[in-house]
């Protein structure tokens, strides 16, 4: 089944690749479980809305809950942070690949492996800035409009997601790098 | 070097990059960067954008609809209701020339109104309908066919989030352009049924009719079918009636096709797993897709690029429906090898205002509606022309023993009726925007 494993330290790779598997997944999992928690709250809070707009007295206990929606963008933000790794591991980012296809497997992990390095450029740009922004945030000591939350709760919660991303690419790199020196792209 | 020029030559590195299979979003953000520094003259600015740039997007109240339409998109395809739509649609139609790929067809179009993502209606739809096909003879061509093509449904009719995407782009409002979809969703669904037709007279051989259903059987069918008519009414009901924000409403949707697919007991804890790695992997690309094409778009702000493009096309004199017809054919041109996503993020910040400048005798709402409306549809042509049609690598990828070239030549078929419905309500504007004026 495994073909012979060429490249730098192909054992090593393929052991790594495990580890940060399951830790980008089980990220991408409690990303998933903040998705899950936006839509209960909006729910919770749609019915509460609607139920306070009945015309019987006992119902004014019911309502919105207030800045539902600074929870909504808090949520999903760590949440989409969360997802890039595992998307990163997954190769779910969108290519075009017809016009190389011609060139064969290992050419395709060479362009992969270009990709990858850029990748992670920008992923540690992009991790770096955030945790600048963070103290930026916690310097100015901004809040939420409405719920008065730390401003940098959100990016604290996004940073976790940013580094992992970091990681999950510098580890995609060196699988491309193993799969151009191999037999192309394990898919 | 010019500001124009800096922007032409963005874009043929741009494309270059992605034509060498970096991914798109990637390659947006590198040459945005890039872009920024040539023309700002420093990094000081880029760097500081990126501060909040990323988590700002990121947290966007709009766009959170996307990650959870495409869970509710995932829930919907573990809740078994898209047997129920096919068993419903095959019962009614099943019986006529063609009527189970017919039939696929209308549960497409059922299973859109509670999807919208058209991988994911494609991929569902076939798992029933597939082996259906295969018992009563229909031949490969037809019946992968019209399975990627009636996965288009699922974007074309709302709720979509692609739609979304654009009006945020466009600064229009979800509710209206979720309406104005809707007739032109129904169009596509009756062109896909009018072309298995034609194509069962052409063909007569393709598909042996199947027997029909007694009235009984029909009623429990239908019957079966009320959680997805009732979760359709009620999400984008519900947003059009402005009962909630478009955000408030896919969160209803995702916990109505949650709780029917947990009622069945088909979400488990194994299958909440799957349904949100899925949806990981797909909010992940999209959100990285909407980053980079950020990123880009502001540099192409900064060189002022579409104003004066717009500007330009305002004051040539152009004929508005020659300019409108250039737009759309890029579309068609690029689906043949882009996504629709990318293909939007990327091209909608530079038509947009050129569009605008044009007079079609329609107030600028209605243009922009029109416009976007318009833009779906060519963008979702996409994913069903060859070479790279992702529903068609789907579909035929379930499969196995058609070959990809027969779906290619099924396909074509449905691509036609496509471009006619596409020349169809360019030409009448009416037809999408009547919802709105009722």
């Amino acid at each position: 089944m495994v073909s012979q494993a060429r490249g730098l330290a192909p054992r090593l790779e393929r052991r790594v690749g495990h580890v940060i598997e399951f830790i980008t997944r089980l990220l991408a999992l409690a990303g998933g479980a903040s998705l899950v928690a936006i839509t209960a709250v909006t729910c919770i809070s749609v019915i509460g809305r609607e139920l306070a707009s009945v015309p019987i007295p006992a119902f004014e206990i019911f309502g919105p809950i207030q800045g539902d929606f600074e929870l909504v963008e808090l949520g999903c933000a760590f949440a989409i942070f969360s997802f890039l790794p595992w998307c990163q591991m997954r190769r779910g980012h969108v290519t075009v690949d017809i016009f190389v296809q011609a060139l064969g497997p290992r050419v395709n992990a060479g362009l992969a492996l270009i990709g990858n390095l850029l990748l992670t450029v920008c992923a540690a740009l992009i991790a770096v800035k955030l945790g600048e922004g963070l103290a930026d945030k916690r310097a100015y000591s901004e809040t939420t409009f409405i719920l008065q939350m730390p401003a940098w709760w959100g990016y604290a919660l996004a940073l976790v997601g940013a580094w992992v991303f970091v990681l999950a690419s510098a580890y995609t790199v060196w699988r491309s790098l193993n799969e151009m020196l191999g037999d192309g792209e394990r898919g | 070097m010019g500001n124009m020029e800096l922007a032409g030559a963005s874009f043929v590195v741009l494309l270059a990059l992605i034509f060498l299979r970096i991914p798109i979003g990637l390659s947006m953000l590198v040459v945005g960067i890039g872009g920024t520094v040539m023309v700002t003259g420093s990094w000081v600015p880029i760097l500081a954008q990126m501060k909040s740039l990323t988590y700002e997007t990121f947290s966007s109240y709009s766009l959170s609809i996307v990650p959870l339409f495409l869970l509710m998109g995932q829930f919907a395809t573990r809740s078994g209701m898209s047997r129920g739509l096919f068993r419903a649609a095959a019962a009614l139609i099943g019986h006529k020339r063609g009527g189970i790929a017919m039939a696929s067809v209308a549960g497409c179009a059922g299973f859109g109104a509670i999807c919208g993502s058209s991988l994911a209606t494609a991929a569902t739809m076939a798992q029933v309908a597939l082996p259906e096909m295969k018992r009563y003879g229909y031949n490969g061509a037809l019946s992968t066919a019209c399975l990627a093509a009636g996965g288009t449904l699922g974007i074309l009719i709302p709720p979509s989030f692609v739609l979304v995407i654009y009006a945020i782009l466009a600064e229009q409002n979800i509710a209206k352009l979720f309406a104005a979809a809707f007739v032109p969703g129904i169009l596509a669904a009756i062109g896909y049924v009018i072309t298995i037709s034609l194509f069962m007279r052409f063909d007569p051989d393709a598909a042996q009719p199947a027997e029909k259903a007694s009235p009984r059987e029909r009623m429990e069918a239908m019957l079966d079918v009320w959680p997805v008519v009732l979760i359709f009414l009620l999400v984008v009901g519900g947003i059009y009636l402005g009962w909630f924000t478009p955000t408030e409403g896919a969160a209803v949707g995702t916990a109505g096709t949650g709780l029917v697919a947990l009622a069945r007991r088909q979400l488990g804890w194994s299958a909440l797993g799957e349904c949100i790695l899925a949806t990981a992997v797909s909010s992940g690309m999209i959100f990285f897709i909407v980053f980079g094409a950020g990123v880009f778009n502001s540099f192409l702000a900064f060189t002022q690029m579409p104003q004066m493009a717009a500007e330009w096309v305002g004051n040539a004199g152009l004929n508005p429906w020659l300019v409108m017809a250039g737009i759309l054919l890029t579309y068609l041109v690029f689906g043949c090898v882009m996504d629709s996503v990318s293909m939007i993020l990327l091209t909608v910040p530079i038509f947009f205002p050129i569009v605008m400048t044009l007079d079609f005798g329609l107030s600028p709402e209605d243009t922009a509606i029109w416009f976007g409306v318009l833009v779906l549809i060519v963008v979702e042509v996409g994913l069903i022309t060859p070479p790279v049609g992702m529903n068609l690598f789907i579909i035929n990828s379930m499969a196995p023993d058609v070959p990809l070239t027969e779906t290619y030549k099924g396909v074509i078929f449905f691509v036609l009726s496509d471009l006619i419905r596409v020349v169809i309500l360019t030409a009448f504007p009416a037809i999408t925007l009547a919802v709105l004026w009722l």
